[in-house]
């Protein structure tokens, strides 16, 4: 066994090792983009590891894994709070935690959020299929959801004595109190195929997100939509249902319209599909979405270009290496 | 079908759909994939991945690099460059799928729908019904009789939309809804005026007819087929369907099981896509 690893002893519920941009430049043959669902948390934890901010790390989903270190290292927790402890005893998350060979770092279940993040000195050092470390577990891309026993390779670690950092709260992802989400988002591409009074309706209605949702798709439960004219009367290649179209492109973060259910697609989700897409979650809110749990409220509120740019450039400055200070 | 300008439809703050004509047909579809490879060919920095799908392509790309309004004009002036006539040749593999229609894990799947929702007409009945076609016999001779074109890959690594070449042999139907939660891996399915095999055991939402027992997705990569990717079909190849027997798509299995099959693939073929239409336009139908 390699010295630099980690062994699994319990796998979590689906963890999954996640790397940053995600695989760019296969989505033309199927391939999702992946990576971490919550990017926020996932720079944060790397920064707290003294890695790259984007490195390899493991993302939980709603229970944690157990792992032991088979090499000292720093690790970060990050992101849904799962309680780590290490040897039985709690550690704090958004920070980093020197660990010696030997020790074991277990996630319980998350008490608030859904997904919770650990970065490991070094990165995962798994292998790169079609240009990234990131897995899509459903297909088996990149490998699969953490097993009972597998082993996690680690890049090489560092030498010498290391910071010890921490995320100050007002940087850190804000989780409502009142599983309440304000979801920022755009309209388009195909909010002409709703009817005025349905677009208005998305942007004002209370959306509860339902247990199947997953890194796929979070399923929401509302009101009904009504459709326009371009819905309504059709060409027939574009299907019989309203909210059917001929098969396009999926962006990410779409809020996918199948009947009537809202399905907002999400990292692992499919690429194309003959189901419009009304409106689409601006790129900074996205992490919100990873940490709205089942039975969690969305509220969308309806944003602009210019808008999404500066709550793009909100969430780079917060998950830039100068927001860690030492402890 | 094509309209005539592009029509730009933005998805969120990191994407853009680019819709050139309305319509499920092959003219559309090569323009499509011109429109891509002139794309392509400019090597604009900000874009990350682009889809090319029946009618349209999505663009990704990063807005931090470049605006959503830079990047529509580029889009635009490199159609206007290219224009919309269609002609040449390219490059087509001819990969012949041996397929077993009405077989018996995609009727397990099918009664397991109906078992939620009874009103749920038998797919390849319905199939029948609203095609004209007098039995199942005759919706496997169809199906069977033509060679398809691979439009677009996507909704799961390697699923391809395939529509059929020959004239006369196109069937339509409606997709499920809601949804299936399954499908089985390899099934064959319609949908619209399309067909496509499913790569994988996944959600889906085409009538089905039978299943491919050789794969079009190998995660591991064991065949010999996937020596170089996941996934077999690439947008611009040709399928062509073989029925098989119960008893020979049981071996088959065994082959694809045991890591020995070798799929049928032509590799030396080009499409002509003048001599296409010309022979598709003799056949008295639009292609």
């Amino acid at each position: 066994m390699s010295t630099h690893s980690i062994t699994v002893l319990k796998p979590g519920l689906e963890t999954t090792v996640q790397e940053l941009p995600g695989r760019i430049g296969y989505l033309e043959q199927g391939f999702p983009v992946s990576g971490p669902f919550d990017k926020w948390s996932f720079r944060q934890a790397n920064l707290l590891a003294g890695n790259p901010r984007d490195a390899a790390a493991l993302e939980c989903q709603f229970l944690g894994p157990a792992l032991r270190f088979e090499c000292d290292a720093v690790v970060a927790v990050t992101g849904a709070d799962m309680r780590p402890k290490l040897d039985g005893q709690p550690v704090p998350m958004w920070q980093s935690v020197p660990v010696a060979a030997g020790q074991v770092l277990e996630l319980a279940a998350a008490y608030t959020g859904a997904r919770g993040y650990i970065a490991v000195s070094g990165g995962i050092d798994t292998p790169v299929v079609l240009g990234s470390r990131a897995v899509f577990h459903m297909a088996r891309v990149g490998g699969q959801a953490l097993a009972k026993a597998q082993i996690l390779p680690l890049g090489a670690q560092p030498t010498g004595p290391r910071d010890l950092l921490a995320v100050p709260e007002a940087v850190r992802p804000p989780f409502p109190t009142d599983r309440t989400w304000q979801i920022e988002a755009l309209a388009g591409p195909n909010d002409d195929w709703l009817d005025d009074a349905s677009v208005e309706m998305f942007f004002s209605a209370d959306w509860s997100v339902q247990a199947k949702s997953n890194r796929t798709g979070i399923r929401l439960t509302g009101p009904e939509f009504g459709f326009a004219g371009r819905a309504l009367s059709k060409g027939s290649d574009h299907g019989q249902d309203p909210s059917n179209i001929i098969d396009h492109g999926y962006p990410l973060g779409a809020v996918n319209l199948a009947g009537q259910t809202p399905i907002i697609l999400v990292n692992d989700a499919p690429s194309t599909g003959g189901f419009i897409n009304p409106f689409t979650v601006a790129s900074a809110a996205f992490w919100k979405l990873a940490q709205a749990k089942p039975g969690d409220i969305l509220r969308f509120r309806r944003v602009d270009r210019e808008e999404a740019a500066r709550l793009r450039a909100t969430l780079e400055t917060v998950t830039s290496a100068g927001v860690t200070v030492r402890v | 079908m094509l309209h005539e300008t592009l029509r730009f439809f933005p998805g969120g703050d990191r994407a853009v759909e680019v819709e050139l004509g309305d319509g499920m047909d092959f003219t559309l579809n090569f323009t499509v994939h011109r429109l891509v490879a002139a794309i392509r060919e400019a090597a604009i920095p900000a874009i990350e991945d682009i889809i090319p799908e029946l009618a349209s392509l999505q663009i990704n790309y990063d807005p931090d690099r470049m605006s959503y309004e830079d990047l529509v004009r580029e889009i635009a002036a490199i159609y206007e460059r290219i224009g919309t006539g269609i002609s040449g040749t390219l490059p087509s593999r001819l990969v012949t799928m041996p397929v077993s229609y009405f077989e018996a894990e995609t009727t397990a799947c099918i009664e397991d729908y109906r078992r939620t929702y009874p009103d749920k007409r038998t797919d390849p009945d319905l199939l029948c019904e609203l095609n004209g076609l007098e039995d199942r016999a005759a919706l496997a001779r169809r199906h069977s009789a033509t060679e398809y074109w691979v439009a677009a890959l996507g909704f799961w690594p390697g699923l391809c939309s395939l529509l059929p070449l020959r004239p006369g042999s196109r069937i339509t139907a409606p997709k499920y809804n809601p949804p299936r939660t399954w499908t089985p891996k390899g099934a064959v399915g319609i949908g619209g005026a399309l067909s496509c095999i499913y790569p994988d055991r996944t959600p889906g939402g085409y009538q089905l007819i039978g299943r491919c027992p050789a794969p079009i997705y190998d995660g591991a990569q064991r065949l010999p087929a996937f020596r170089d990717s996941l996934a077999l079909l690439r947008a611009g190849d040709r399928v062509r369907f073989r029925p098989v027997s119960a008893e020979e798509c049981a071996w088959i299995d065994a082959e694809v099981a045991a890591g020995r099959y070798e799929h049928d693939i032509v590799e030396y073929q080009v499409f002509s896509v003048d001599r296409y239409l010309d022979w598709a336009r003799a056949h008295g139908e639009k292609a």
